[in-house]
């Protein structure tokens, strides 16, 4: 193994799941998703020597969204539109099969399913902000360089994305509560 | 209708604003109940995502597919096992590397330790897991960022209070990254690091005590390896993936 891929392995890698996370919210199905990552890391190896310093993390999800939008791009030029909204909702469990907390209540499982499904309904863009901002906690300078927009526009969406889940919720928390899907 | 102040708000609670215009901003929200439940809105939505939403990490089939892609970019011929990989902890050719390593003594050292091991509920083990953890932080991993042992151990006679064995094992797999100094037990220990695809291992040393060793655990998903060499008690530290 080359001193290369010995720091790649050691400065790029640890943020492997962070990559996953933010393909799989980005994505339409898991196997778009696990595609999209592979990809990026790949991606990220060739251009590993452009990296002088950077923050790494949000260098590599740069990478990740990216490749996502290539491979919508590529989608759409196939003619193979994906489906929105139900599809991510359904597959939002299936994400939790590798983590599985046998602890975890029922309870708190219907409400990360929840939540997830509210998530998904959001437009990619609400949804590629508020992952990047609450669970992987970046600031808005990180945020603006991964999402390619000013800081300004961070901080109008970040508002508008938060108040669209705020609103989801409470729509959900009102609405009928037995015939949720 | 929105107060014009929202979006500083926002970047109040995300940590945005140096202190000065931050306390400007509290003073605004001790006069203006809009964005008094502004804040609130943003807490309730960021504790639900940090709590409800489902949290994934890499599945070990891709981790593993993508370590291949790797090897086959970087022009590595034979392909590694899966990196998430569940062999049995102590099985690993990298604690058959100690062993020989270290030789016979540490085997019956460490047979006799597994023996005599007092029950759990250690301090010791909160220690290292919480050094461990520590350590996979960013910039805490390496003091000494070097794969030659001839390196590696002259470094610590400086840093810390003991000189411990450090081998490579890049044979089995498992690389010399560096050395770090640690603090626990109320001494200077010493860190070998080393790396098995993206996971790391850190192997901790420090003077032992009278006292026994624990057994071999596993603790908040890292698995702790002890024995013990001469005066010298080690523990290895790592997560299966």
């Amino acid at each position: 193994m080359d001193d290369r891929r010995r720091r790649f392995e050691v400065l790029v890698l640890p943020h492997l799941d962070a990559a996953y996370r933010f393909a799989r919210w980005l994505s339409r199905s898991p196997s778009d998703a696990d595609d999209v990552v592979q990809e990026a890391i790949l991606r990220a190896y060739r251009g590993f020597d452009a990296l002088r310093g950077a923050d790494v993390k949000a260098w590599l999800l740069t990478i990740v969204r990216n490749c996502h939008l290539t491979a919508v791009k590529q989608q759409q030029r196939r003619g193979s539109v994906p489906l929105p909204e139900e599809h991510d909702a359904q597959d939002g469990p299936a994400m939790i099969a590798t983590t599985a907390d046998p602890e975890s209540t029922s309870i708190r499982r219907d409400e990360e399913r929840t939540l997830d499904r509210l998530m998904s309904a959001l437009p990619e863009e609400h949804r590629e902000i508020l992952v990047l901002r609450e669970i992987e906690e970046m600031d808005y300078r990180e945020i603006a360089a991964v999402t390619n927009v000013p800081i300004g526009t961070v901080m109008s969406r970040l508002a508008r994305a938060r108040a669209a889940l705020k609103a989801r919720w409470l729509q959900e928390a009102e609405g009928e509560p037995h015939a949720v899907r | 209708m929105r107060c014009a102040e929202s979006l500083r708000v926002q970047a109040h609670f995300d940590g945005e604003l140096d202190a000065l215009r931050a306390a400007d901003i509290e003073r605004h929200c001790e006069a203006c109940a809009e964005c008094r439940e502004l804040l609130k809105d943003l807490a309730q939505v960021r504790t639900a995502l940090r709590q409800d939403l489902t949290y994934a990490t890499t599945p070990p089939a891709l981790r593993a597919r993508i370590m291949r892609a790797l090897d086959q970019e970087s022009g590595v011929q034979s392909p590694r096992l899966n990196a998430g990989r569940l062999m049995s902890w102590r099985s690993r050719p990298f604690w058959k590397g100690a062993f020989s390593g270290i030789g016979g003594t540490a085997i019956a050292a460490s047979i006799a330790f597994f023996l005599l091991a007092p029950p759990l509920t250690n301090p010791l083990l909160d220690d290292l897991v919480n050094a461990h953890v520590r350590s996979l932080m960013p910039n805490h991993l390496i003091d000494v960022v070097s794969t030659d042992k001839h390196t590696v151990k002259p470094w610590f006679a400086g840093h810390t209070d003991v000189s411990p064995v450090v081998a490579d094992f890049a044979q089995q797999g498992y690389r010399l990254i560096g050395g770090r100094a640690d603090y626990f037990d109320q001494q200077r220990a010493a860190v070998v690091v080393y790396q098995h695809g993206s996971h790391v291992i850190n192997v901790f040393s420090w003077a032992a005590t009278n006292a026994s060793l624990p057994k071999n655990t596993t603790r908040n998903g890292y698995h702790l390896a002890f024995w013990k060499t001469g005066n010298l008690a080690y523990c290895a530290v790592s997560d299966t993936g």
